[in-house]
């Protein structure tokens, strides 16, 4: 009986560190440009895509999101959008689903952009910028993280290469 | 002339080019560049936006005209600025100053005019959105190795000013202010040359 007691005790504690080490792990090596957030709820994102259908956060527990606004006239976003579309395949989205968010721009403005560097991604239009500004991005582009509950994890500042290790190493460990 | 004489004198003509090319290099590379300032702590650059940038900025995006005139009224100053060094560096546009060639004062145009201009020609939402996007922030605690870039907008000026950037540091603002001027900054028309 003592035996299975401390049998119990010693697999909690494995779990137990087990699930301090990978936190300790995604906080302590961070990638460059990365930041913490306090794990609030994520706020309402309902949004057609560019063929009209409708994609609510709320609907998408169970899987990490990567939640990214831009605009085609910010230069670091125009940078950075063929780094999203070579790590898109990469990704199971039933794991991690990458999620973009037009601010406030046309469909024709945006087709004529991501046709030509991003082909497979089919954004959100945030047709009149009040998403955007409901979340208030520390500027364009910025990437949120939201975890399989629904809550704010991490916050990337403006535009990386995201197909450089550091970037793929978190991405993957998020996923893990 | 021997052979050796003949090499040498070849590599020194060769030393005395080369030379001569690496000073020139060299000047150009430190000659300080105009509205650029940079140390260990922060990098910071102005740039001046002519009304033809404006112009083709917002027309391709099909704002009104009207919205159009409105803004090339102004003087449009875009402020880059990264922390190079303090866990953070705290952007605070009102702390900033703006003198003319008098050292008097300039206000700054800040968002509320924007929202009632835009407002009064009925702009459109996404149209304010884009503009709101395209300003510096407020307010901004800047993190280690975080840019930020953004435009501040002034009444036209026809003379040269000064803009004076005056950072708090530290997360509670307990560090010294790190202040960064520049002089001579002009409002861009189309005719100057860079």
């Amino acid at each position: 009986m003592q035996n299975r007691y401390r049998a119990g005790i010693s697999v909690a504690l494995f779990f137990l560190c087990f699930l301090l080490s990978q936190n300790s792990i995604a906080e302590a090596s961070l990638p460059k440009g990365l930041m913490k957030l306090d794990g609030r709820p994520a706020l309402p994102l309902v949004l057609n895509n560019m063929d009209e259908e409708t994609f609510d956060l709320s609907k998408k527990k169970g899987r990490w999101l990567f939640v990214h606004f831009w605009a085609a006239w910010c230069g670091p976003c125009r940078r950075e959008m063929p780094k999203i579309q070579a790590i898109f395949p990469k990704f199971d989205p039933a794991k991690l689903e990458i999620v973009l968010v037009n601010t406030a721009e046309s469909e024709d403005t945006v087709f004529s952009f991501l046709g030509s560097v991003a082909p497979d991604l089919n954004p959100l239009m945030d047709t009149d910028g009040l998403v955007t500004e409901a979340w208030q991005p520390r500027g364009l582009p910025a990437t949120f993280f939201v975890d399989p509950n629904g809550k704010l994890q991490y916050l990337a500042l403006g535009g990386r290469d995201w197909t450089e290790p550091e970037y793929l190493d978190f991405l993957n460990k998020l996923i893990k | 002339m021997n052979k050796v004489l003949k090499i040498t004198l070849i590599v020194n003509i060769l030393s005395v080019f080369i030379l001569s090319f690496s000073n020139f290099i060299f000047a150009a590379e430190t000659k300080p560049k105009k509205n650029l300032y940079e140390d260990t702590e922060v990098y910071m650059r102005l740039v001046l936006r002519t009304p033809e940038q404006l112009i083709a900025f917002y027309q391709g995006r099909e704002f009104k005209q009207e919205a159009i005139d409105k803004i090339l009224e102004t003087c449009y100053v875009t402020p880059i600025v990264k922390n190079k060094k303090f866990d953070v560096l705290w952007l605070e546009l009102d702390s900033w100053q703006f003198l003319d060639i008098n050292n008097k004062p300039i206000s700054r145009i800040k968002r509320d005019y924007w929202k009632e201009q835009w407002q009064e020609i009925k702009l459109k939402r996404a149209h304010q959105s884009t503009f709101g996007w395209t300003l510096m922030p407020e307010v901004r605690d800047l993190r280690f190795d975080e840019g930020v870039g953004g435009s501040v907008i002034l009444p036209w000026q026809t003379k040269p000013f000064t803009v004076i950037a005056n950072f708090p540091t530290g997360a509670d603002k307990n560090g010294p202010v790190k202040s960064v001027t520049f002089k001579g900054v002009e409002c861009k028309t189309d005719i100057e040359q860079e």
